[in-house]
């Protein structure tokens, strides 16, 4: 079931950045387009069959986690610019390219390498199991470098929850309220994963549904936008709305 | 509010005696799926019994008052007051009145006949009827009769729509004419209503300069709010599409 729900995450985001290729081209909004283009090669990256091949590239001392991480953080970060801008938000804005999102990105970014420079990385698995049932030490540091791993998202994503509640109860258009309600989904999802530690092991599949549930819902919410845009401008084109009064 | 559909089978036998329903539909210009389905729901709407009886010249009114809830509909109803006249007015007549006058414009050309008034009803005749006959209490004391939560009743008159039932409670709370709410929501002619010809010019003529010129004002206001309200929504739009479309 889980490996289901990685794969058709995996064709979902896959499709629809493949989808804003054109646009792309044409250079409506191409960050749009890099989200997407990320979220496909971190959720790639997440899946065991790929990470292990990628990574034995890179040298098999799981370079591929560590590059998914930064991955995650860029998209995330990209996500965050574009939708504090879109939705007008402007103290979220601030909170993440101002000097303390910043710093938020520097210090997790350090700790992560640090931590992951701390630990015997040699042979390759995705999520570092085979690296945390090493000793009892390497699996407290895999337990560190995942937490400094989810932060800076849930970071993100707490600072843009705020705007989204709000959007989704606005007069927007219906499609726009959806997305911003996906959004908040998706950002509670994210920072909920700021609770994996507290979680009882047995409970790992629940892991897995939040994550992806995360993710489904960003990308599925900025899809919707984009849905909506594509719709309002077909309709307009016709006639212009009339103002009813 | 709708009306059972026995009720309606009977009213029709008793106007159409002969009529199947498709006769009833071609002549009403009723779409045949429409009554069909309001027959098999056992709901039939107002506006059907308003067409049908208005295609076999029955007075749409008088139909109404064949049906149990509107009852109080049958015989003379008091006639609609000044402020329920100026009401029904659209807001661009009104406008043109005031520039005819003097006061407006005392270099100008005597006023003579301006131009004949658009009937009612108009794009905020609703909102503006009630307005006419609140006396400060009048939303309580309908909310109180007819169980309607306050914010629904609010929502309805922004859309400038009232269903035919709460149109006549209100009409009801505030002691006037039961049959002008379903002109203000355009059920019903002003003439089926019984409203005299021309009653609505005679009350803006009534109108002192002062009056209407205040009057002009806060429609222009309420317009102007409406208006802005529309171009930030759509300005927030804009954004959205431009960040995130």
């Amino acid at each position: 079931m889980i490996e289901t729900l990685q794969w058709s995450t995996l064709a979902i985001c896959g499709l629809i950045a493949a989808a804003r290729v054109p646009s792309a081209v044409r250079g409506e909004n191409r960050s749009l387009f890099y989200i997407f283009a990320l979220m496909t090669a971190a959720i790639l990256l997440s899946i065991e069959a790929p990470y292990v091949a990628i990574d034995t590239a890179l040298g098999g001392v799981n370079l591929a986690n560590l590059l998914l991480r930064f991955i995650i953080f860029a998209a995330i970060y990209f996500v965050g610019i574009r939708v504090t801008r879109g939705f007008g938000a402007e103290h979220g804005y601030r909170l993440i390219t101002g000097r303390i999102g910043l710093a938020v990105l520097l210090v997790v970014s350090l700790l992560m390498l640090g931590v992951f420079f701390l630990m015997d990385t040699a042979g390759s698995s995705a999520g570092l199991g085979a690296v945390s049932a090493k000793d009892h030490r390497h699996g407290v540091l895999v337990e560190y470098y995942g937490a400094a791993g989810r932060a800076y998202p849930s970071y993100v994503s707490l600072v843009l929850l705020p705007a989204m509640v709000r959007a989704a109860q606005s007069r927007l258009p219906v499609l726009v309220r959806l997305a911003a309600a996906l959004l908040a989904v998706g950002g509670v999802a994210i920072a909920l994963t700021l609770l994996f530690p507290l979680v009882p092991v047995e409970w790992s599949a629940g892991k897995f549904i939040v994550n992806y549930t995360a993710v489904l819902c960003f990308v599925l919410g900025l899809a919707l936008i984009w849905v909506a845009r594509v719709r309002s401008s077909r309709n307009n084109k016709p006639k212009r709305t009339s103002t009813e009064t | 509010m709708t009306l059972p559909a026995k009720a309606f089978q009977r009213w029709l036998q008793g106007i159409a005696p002969d009529a199947s329903t498709a006769d009833v539909c071609r002549i009403s210009g009723i779409k045949r799926t429409t009554l069909a389905q309001q027959l098999v729901r056992g709901k039939v709407s107002v506006s059907t019994v308003v067409s049908i009886s208005r295609a076999y010249n029955i007075n749409p009114v008088a139909a109404l008052a064949d049906f149990e809830p509107y009852r109080e509909l049958a015989g003379p109803q008091q006639p609609p007051t000044r402020c329920e006249l100026v009401s029904q007015i659209s807001t661009a007549d009104l406008l043109r009145a005031m520039l005819a006058r003097p006061g407006m414009d005392p270099a100008g050309p005597p006023g003579g006949e301006g131009p004949v008034l658009s009937p009612a009803p108009h794009a905020t005749s609703v909102r503006n009827w009630v307005d006419a006959i609140d006396d400060g209490e009048l939303r309580h004391r309908v909310s109180a009769a007819t169980g309607i939560a306050p914010q629904n009743y609010s929502a309805q008159l922004s859309a400038n729509r009232l269903s035919a039932g709460l149109a006549v409670a209100t009409a009801v709370a505030a002691g006037v004419g039961l049959t002008d709410g379903l002109v203000a929501t355009g059920l019903v002619t002003e003439e089926e209503a019984g409203w005299l010809p021309g009653a609505r010019q005679a009350a803006l003529d009534s109108l002192s300069d002062g009056d209407l010129a205040v009057l002009a004002g806060d429609r222009l206001q309420a317009l102007g709010k409406v208006l802005r309200r529309q171009e930030q929504d759509q300005a927030q739009t804009e954004k959205i599409w431009e960040n995130l479309g």
